[in-house]
């Protein structure tokens, strides 16, 4: 072979290893930031993130779906099965049985029986409208429309704004967060140090938020992000106790004028964190934040199942979404939305993955399309509605 | 002949001089104890006051001693040695059984409350309730390895079924620290109780049970309730907690080997009743409650008391390895019951809840099951079996000695001596005199049944007085209350001496009132020997957080936030300055109730308020926060109204962190000695 030859071969080897350096980059992109290490409760966070409460995926079934998973055999439970009111509230798994938050108190599904417990047993109010368990001490944190309750070895310890630093007893959100208990009212968000039983609480007095209500919040890696009703989401960093908010840069109420510049809106309803990611809920779309890009989802320009959304809750990679019109479930590609028809028990799940959908028929489906709360942990997934509690299992 | 005109001529002088000069000096020192004492006939005894009465100095060491005053103890397996707590001395003294002799004395934190010796028999573990720690002791070497951090107040503590874990109850934050012994840190904390101090492991060390001494927050005239928590070893979460009515001060608990029932010495105190009948035990009585451990098991309380005669202030519970009997030790009434526990079971199978109901209020039902009395010394705590069974140890907190009981005879057969000092002074024989409650009529209660360890037992009292139902009072502590008269809320009482002198005896004890020497005795225990704990859970080193002097700025304001200015009698610091946060004036602040009489009150002390709950007179504010958010809206009790939530939970912030003076200046021997013990 003379020179030349051996020149075209030289050149097109270094273009084929570039194609092929190319395509394994666009496959594998790199991680673009260090994953903080949470050096608050890693116990909780090992729990938290490992495989126990990971819903698994149907992606051997259905391949559309991708990691996110798909559920069916959907059973409904209402008044007519023990449950104190169809108006569900909230749900929380834990363990072998499920809390749920109601108009008339908090039912407790264990051994496939339901339980009730009411003001008469010791709760602040039966209003219940979320729930979360203490991963260490196995204690169940209630939050009422009338306080704050400790139950813990059958026996509740009630928190109020009164007998306590809590600022209102208008609770709508508990979360628990290694030894600290956090609370979004709607006098202003809090958290409460078991050990030292002191109160420390935000409004805007002392957090950049320009009024107390605040709905919901998350936390993990040592933040804590709080929606705050009109006020986008503040976060606030356990260790150095500071405070940063992120607000809907558009400034508009109604139009996504920059796409991805920041959170969808300043409505927030909740937060979820898991795997890294920040989810944030709005009554006008979602939001997804990975520490540096914010991604935006309406139900026109993806699977969400509406833009009126309730409350999210991330597990893993995936996040589920109680919208007005459906629940919906993601990884930020693919989506799985649930609805059920109007005039029958029936209903379908539609996966939409890039500009394709798949429906699913599903009978006998959710209970209702009002989607106030949900939970899901291992193969089972739990959705509070209007019209009763609905279980679906996981389709494998 | 001149010689002995001289003498006389000066002896006559001297004594004209005397004659002079006694009768004015006979009445200023009359008209001085008197102005004292608030008494009209205590004795004239200087060194009462100028010997016993002084604060620590150099006066102070003379007159007094240091006692190691054991407290708890265990034994080894093979019963060779006795690991004893001694409380005031913050040591762990082992003592060889055959020679009756101290071995080692082991310096561990401060008030060392109880020890756990693993099964090896290698690792001793001491809860420290003053230093917030847990001692770790070789018993090779006899050293101390490392100090584990708890929360507040550490003290029953207890080794988890696989002696991974130590189990510790913070009696202070009402709490269980579950510590990991691999990395040595605390791995989670459990809410439990009020005033929890009690920890034992039922037999097959599958669940723990945890006694409390204060009753879960009720309204005065409720029926009040005690919490027994139960913590799964394996899950080590709480399973249960189980509500004692009607009772209190549930220190220990104890099962039999085949872990059928659980015992619990409880008081039973009648604090809804006016004390006004304290025959029959109409103000306390004591037992036992036993517990069935099966499924729906019942829980029974069966007095040891008997109709003519009391036994106050049972503390501890131990079972002899055959399961046949009881020992309870009565810190107030110096002897030891002895329980027949087939008898127990026999009442218990026999008996329907109403019969049950029926005998937790029967003083003649313990001649059914107690089968003997046994005196000890001074004030006994802590028991312990040998493991043969054949001795029981007691420790004679107050005698500082060790009581060696024959199981098979019942009798006190020798004592250990621990070295002490051996003379009883003054202020220790007050603390024996406020443990006991041989001045009680019927030896019903002691002082320390209302005010365990010198503080306050969290109930209010309707006490005698000559309208019944009226002026409904809290506990108040008798920590560090020698600068702060008057006293009882109505600041009727000038001083200790009238406090416990003559109408306490008409009032409360309803017996002999106190010989002047005992009430010298007791008034200088109560003024000079009952120091507070350090606040090592809100204020450790006197650095306040900033939430703390946000809230002190609050305390101290002249102004409210809308820039008026707070009348000088309404606002905090005027009442409540330092270093006691008691003006020592009385006061009205708007929380008259329809029962009070229309009194002012005594300004009470703030130091260490965190842990005096219930707060107000009579009690009715279950937390600080309610001071203000429900009793204090009409302003009358500091200006409050303008603050916001954040504010006030600052204001508290600071409160809590009000500590004892004697911890200010930094040079605390306790509080160094806490903190030395890392």
């Amino acid at each position: 072979m003379n020179s030349k030859t051996y020149k075209y071969i030289i050149a097109f080897s270094i273009l084929a290893l570039l194609i092929v350096t190319g395509l394994l980059l666009i496959r594998n992109p790199a991680e673009t930031e260090n994953i903080p290490v949470n050096k608050n409760q890693s116990v909780i966070e090992d729990y938290r993130n490992s495989g126990d409460r990971y819903p698994g995926n149907s992606s051997q079934v259905i391949k559309e779906a991708g990691m996110v998973p798909v559920y069916g055999n959907w059973r409904t439970f209402t008044t007519k099965d023990g449950l104190p009111s169809d108006k569900a509230y909230t749900v929380r798994i834990d363990g072998d049985r499920v809390l749920v938050g109601t108009h008339d108190g908090m039912a407790v599904y264990e051994n496939e029986k339901w339980k009730t417990y009411t003001t008469k047993d010791g709760l602040a109010h039966n209003g219940v409208v979320s729930v979360d368990v203490d991963e260490l001490t196995g204690d169940v944190w209630i939050a009422t429309l009338g306080g704050l309750n400790r139950w813990s070895g059958g026996k509740f310890e009630t928190f109020n704004q009164l007998n306590s630093g809590m600022p209102n007893d208008l609770v709508y959100n508990v979360f628990c967060y290694g030894a600290h208990i956090w609370v979004a009212t709607g006098g202003g968000a809090g958290h409460y140090d078991t050990r030292t039983r002191q109160w420390e609480i935000f409004t805007e007095m002392n957090a950049p938020m320009h009024e107390p209500w605040t709905y919901a919040l998350s936390a993990g890696d040592g933040k804590v992000w709080i929606a705050a009703w009109g006020g986008g989401v503040i976060e606030y960093n356990t260790e150095t106790s500071q405070f940063r908010d992120y607000v809907d840069p558009d400034g508009f109420m109604e139009i996504d004028l920059q796409p991805d510049d920041g959170v969808i809106h300043d409505i927030t309803t909740a937060t979820a964190y898991s795997d890294s990611i920040l989810w944030v809920s709005t009554y006008f779309g979602m939001s997804r934040y990975d520490g540096k890009n914010w991604k935006g989802y309406f139900d026109h320009d993806s699977g969400l199942a509406s833009n009126f959304i309730n409350f999210i809750r991330a597990e893993g990679k995936v996040v589920f979404v109680c919208c007005d019109n459906g629940l919906s479930s993601t990884d930020g590609t693919t989506w799985v939305t649930y609805k059920k028809d109007d005039d029958s028990e029936n209903g379908k799940a539609i996966i939409t993955y890039g500009t394709e959908k798949k429906e699913i028929p599903l009978s006998p489906s959710i209970s209702h399309n009002f989607i106030i709360g949900v939970d899901a942990c291992g193969d089972f997934l739990w959705a509070a509605t209007s019209k009763g509690v609905c279980r679906g299992e996981l389709i494998k | 002949m001149k010689r002995y005109l001289k003498l006389s001529i000066t002896a006559v002088l001297i004594l004209a001089v005397v004659a002079l000069i006694y009768p004015p000096y006979s009445r200023w020192a009359r008209d001085h104890v008197n102005k004292i004492t608030a008494t009209t006939d205590h004795p004239v005894r200087c060194g009462s006051c100028h010997l016993y009465l002084q604060k620590p100095g150099f006066i102070s060491k003379l007159v007094n001693a240091e006692y190691h005053s054991p407290f708890n103890l265990a034994v080894s397996e093979d019963g060779r040695s006795l690991y004893v707590v001694a409380e005031e001395s913050n040591k762990l003294l082992v003592v060889d059984r055959e020679s009756r002799k101290i071995t080692h004395e082991i310096g561990v934190g401060v008030r060392p409350h109880s020890i756990v010796i693993d099964r090896g028999g290698k690792t001793a573990y001491v809860s420290n309730q003053w230093s917030d720690n847990v001692s770790v002791v070789d018993l090779a070497s006899f050293h101390v390895k490392e100090a584990l951090k708890t929360g507040n107040g550490p003290a029953g503590i207890g080794l988890s079924k696989d002696e991974q874990s130590l189990f510790v109850v913070n009696s202070f934050s009402s709490d269980i620290s579950v510590i990991d012994l691999k990395t040595s840190s605390e791995r989670k904390r459990l809410t439990a109780g009020n005033n929890p101090t009690g920890l034992q492991s039922s037999p097959d060390r599958s669940m723990v049970y945890i006694t409390s001494r204060r009753t879960l927050s009720k309204p005065f005239d409720d029926t009040i309730r005690c919490e027994l928590t139960i913590l799964s070893d394996g899950k080590q979460r709480i399973s249960a907690r189980k509500d004692i009515i009607s009772a209190y001060m549930m220190e220990n608990i104890a099962f039999t080997p085949s872990g059928d029932l659980a015992l619990m010495p409880v008081v039973r105190p009648k604090n809804n009743v006016p004390t006004i009948q304290i025959e029959r035990g109409w103000m306390m009585t004591g037992g036992i409650a036993v517990i069935e451990m099966k499924p729906e098991g019942r829980i029974a309380q069966l007095l040891l008391d008997e109709p003519n005669a009391y036994y106050a202030d049972p503390f501890d519970i131990s079972v002899t390895p055959d399961g046949k009997t009881a020992f309870v030790s009565h810190a107030g009434s110096d002897c030891i019951s002895v329980v027949d526990i087939d008898a127990v079971r026999e009442i218990i199978a026999g008996s329907t809840d109403e019969l049950l109901e029926q005998y937790a209020h029967h003083l003649g039902i313990s001649s059914r099951f107690v089968i003997k009395r046994i005196p000890t010394g001074a004030n006994p705590k802590g028991l312990a079996i040998s493991p043969d069974g054949k001795e029981l140890y007691v420790a004679e907190h107050l005698d500082d000695r060790i009581g060696i009981v024959s199981t098979e005879t019942l009798e006190m057969k020798e004592r250990i001596d621990l070295g002490g000092p051996r003379r009883t002074t003054v202020n220790r024989r007050g603390r024996q005199l406020l443990n006991n409650a041989g001045g009680t009529f019927q030896n019903q209660y002691s002082c320390f049944t209302c005010h365990p360890d010198g503080h306050e037992d969290g109930l209010v009292y309707n006490m005698a007085s000559k309208d019944m139902g009226r002026n409904m009072t809290n506990t108040q502590s008798l920590r560090n209350i020698g600068d702060t008269p008057p006293y009882k809320w109505n600041g009727k009482n000038q001083t200790v001496y009238k406090q416990d002198g003559m109408r306490f005896s008409t009032v409360l004890t309803r017996n002999e009132p106190f010989s002047y020497r005992d009430l010298d005795a007791l008034t200088a225990y109560i003024m000079t020997g009952i120091p507070n704990p350090p606040n090592l859970l809100y204020n450790p080193a006197g650095e306040l957080t900033d939430a703390q002097k946000r809230g002190k700025m609050i305390f101290e304001r002249t102004h409210d936030f809308a820039g008026f200015e707070i009348p000088v009698s309404n606002r905090c610091v005027t009442c409540h300055p330092a270093p006691f946060f008691t003006n020592l004036q009385m006061v009205g602040v708007g929380t008259l109730a329809a029962s009070d009489d229309s009194i002012l009150f005594d300004t009470p002390h703030l130091n260490n308020i965190f842990a005096s709950p219930p707060y107000l007179h009579d009690g009715r504010a279950a937390t600080l926060e309610e001071i203000w958010t429900i009793y204090g809206k009409t302003e009358e009790h500091g200006a409050v109204n303008d603050l916001t939530k954040i504010q006030l939970n600052e204001l508290i912030e600071y409160l809590k962190s009000l500590r004892d003076p004697d911890y200010e200046d930094g040079s605390n021997k306790t509080l160094k000695a806490a903190f030395g013990n890392k």
